[in-house]
């Protein structure tokens, strides 16, 4: 009788501190930190699917929250909202990390896509040096509006990479390299044709 | 202690019998569907094209997947409905619909994507080749090229199925083809203007007259046509083909624009071997009066930079040689067609250069046609 007793107050104790529990706000504000870390590493561009699925889970954890606050004190168990808000923190670093992989990757590839066009623009402006002012100088004139004109398209590529719209980037890159050698294939085929040379122009007019 | 025995063997049975009768609230391959959906949405790229509608699927399997993971509502009474499995085979309904229509629109957009692409690459083809026969790619600058990068991104866009970029892109070349159709009927629209026509009808025939009236030689060179024309005593008797500066379709504004002027001028020196690097020259005596008049008040209007000179030594010249048949303004013919008129004209000859003789000259023609298959195929 004497040790039943004594199991009263532990009873009691138990469920006070059952009765007392408190939402866990600070994993809560954790994983919404670690959400927008990864909205603002640009989660949502890279790796959308999994950005969509984070904000899907920081929902659920407030409804949860917001169920488990509804009830009565004694039956209040903010176990699940705990455990989602600590996996949507782990989470939103794993995606962080990837995002920024994924984005060097993207960087890596379009700087690798505008060196080539760069070197690709060049050995054309090389070319146009020694163009021969042959049969039809308007198409050399044009050449020449060409490869000036893809000298500045350079400039979109990098704009393209400042904005870090690398799928953009590369496609400019891609269709600028093929437009160079394009403007190189013109100008080889019309040295073949009539050789090297390139009078003065000395003429007003 | 026999009844004991007995009262544990049958609590023990309906223990068993109660959670043998007991069954899964969520049936696994239900989640296994579901995560399909889930893939099938992310393949058809829902989450850049259709947010909203990946977003709304995402909120509500995750939530419920949850609540399949937290043992909510997982074990059941055979006769209980399971809340939760309905609540999942509705989301998976909801989800294949969702697919089906993506799918659909997937297709949809691809088939726009393919038709835009296809239509922008044969409109800038087809105005390429329309202002490569007029000479008037100098006109449009490095628009040229830019619109190419547009034209060859969309199609990148479109091989790498994002459709929707291929499609934007697309459109933006659409515009700059527009702008550029704009831009040559702006630089090249006199060509088709009947009033200005026929001020250079009346140009080349007063020079027609003259040669008749004072039995002499006299040439007429009309630039759309690229042709030049020897008239003696008024009748026309000879016609040959010419080339013009690289920019020679414009009107000329200043030395080096490549343009070829246009005007009534006079033969005033005839170069022979040994004289001109091109076979043989009339020199022509441009600028001249109206020609400078025009230049002073484009200058002062702003309309050519204070540093421009007006240019000259504007001649009809032969082709020095096979390496370097080339002019910056004049106009240029065979040899042999050269050394025929260089024994038919004196100096003092009028030579009239005139933009077009007929509304129906090449560059109005191919103004035409750009505009109608740009009207036709406008996407």
């Amino acid at each position: 009788m004497q040790s039943r007793v004594f199991l009263v107050p532990i009873t009691l104790a138990i469920v006070m501190t059952a009765g007392c529990a408190d939402p866990p706000t600070q994993q809560i504000q954790e994983a919404e930190k670690a959400l927008k870390e990864a909205q603002e590493s640009g989660a949502s561009t890279y790796s959308p699917d999994e950005y969509a699925k984070l904000e899907g889970t920081l929902d659920t954890i407030r409804k949860e929250v917001s169920e488990q606050d509804g009830k009565f004190a004694l039956f209040r168990d903010y176990g699940k909202a705990q455990q989602l808000s600590i996996s949507a923190k782990s989470e939103s670093e794993r995606i962080q990390v990837a995002t920024a992989q994924k984005k060097e990757e993207g960087k890596a590839a379009a700087m690798q896509a505008q060196q080539v066009a760069e070197e690709a623009v060049r050995a054309a402006q090389q070319l146009v040096a020694k163009a021969p002012v042959g049969k039809d100088r308007a198409a050399v004139e044009a050449i020449k509006n060409d490869v000036e004109g893809l000298q500045s398209l350079l400039k979109q590529v990098q704009d393209s990479i400042d904005k870090q719209d690398y799928p953009a980037a590369q496609t400019q890159a891609k269709a600028i390299h093929d437009m160079s050698q394009g403007v190189q294939t013109e100008i080889q085929n019309a040295l073949a044709k009539v050789g090297r040379g390139k009078p003065p122009l000395s003429r007003r007019q | 202690m026999l009844l004991g025995r007995v009262n544990r063997t049958l609590t023990s049975a309906l223990c068993v019998l109660c959670f043998s009768a007991c069954v899964q609230a969520v049936p696994p391959d239900l989640l296994a569907a579901l995560e399909t959906i889930d893939q099938d949405m992310i393949a058809l790229r829902a989450p850049e094209t259709a947010p909203e509608e990946y977003r709304a699927f995402v909120r509500q399997w995750i939530a419920l997947k949850s609540r399949a993971e937290f043992d909510d509502d997982v074990i059941r009474w055979p006769w209980e409905t399971s809340e939760l499995e309905n609540e999942l085979r509705g989301l998976y309904l909801r989800g294949e619909r969702t697919v089906s229509q993506l799918h659909d629109r997937q297709a949809s957009r691809q088939r726009t994507a393919q038709s835009k692409v296809a239509s922008i690459e044969d409109r800038f083809h087809h105005m390429t080749s329309q202002v490569a026969s007029i000479d008037g790619r100098i006109v449009l600058g490095e628009r040229v090229v830019q619109t190419d990068l547009l034209v060859k991104q969309a199609r990148t866009f479109f091989e790498q199925k994002d459709y929707q970029r291929a499609i934007q892109v697309a459109d933006e070349a659409n515009q700059a083809l527009m702008n550029q159709a704009s831009l040559l009927t702006q630089e090249l629209g006199r060509y088709a203007d009947g009033e200005r026509i026929a001020s250079w009808q009346a140009m080349a025939q007063q020079t027609i007259d003259w040669s008749r009236r004072h039995q002499s030689s006299a040439i007429v060179v009309s630039k759309a046509e690229r042709e030049l024309t020897l008239y003696k005593n008024g009748r026309k008797v000879l016609s040959y083909p010419v080339r013009l500066g690289f920019n020679g379709i414009r009107e000329k504004q200043f030395q080096g624009d490549g343009a070829t002027p246009e005007g009534r001028y006079r033969v005033t020196d005839k170069r022979g071997p040994g004289q001109t690097q091109f076979y043989r020259a009339f020199v022509l005596d441009y600028p001249n009066a109206e020609d400078r008049r025009r230049f002073d008040l484009a200058k002062k209007t702003g309309q050519i930079a204070p540093g421009k000179g007006i240019g000259g030594l504007i001649e009809i010249h032969g082709v020095e040689n096979q390496f370097t048949e080339q002019t910056l303004g004049c106009v240029m013919l065979d040899n042999p067609n050269m050394a025929t008129l260089f024994e038919s004209v004196p100096v003092g000859t009028p030579i009239t250069i005139v933009g077009a003789l007929t509304g129906q000259n090449a560059v109005a023609l191919a103004l035409s046609q750009l505009t109608n298959h740009n009207n036709r195929e406008e996407i």
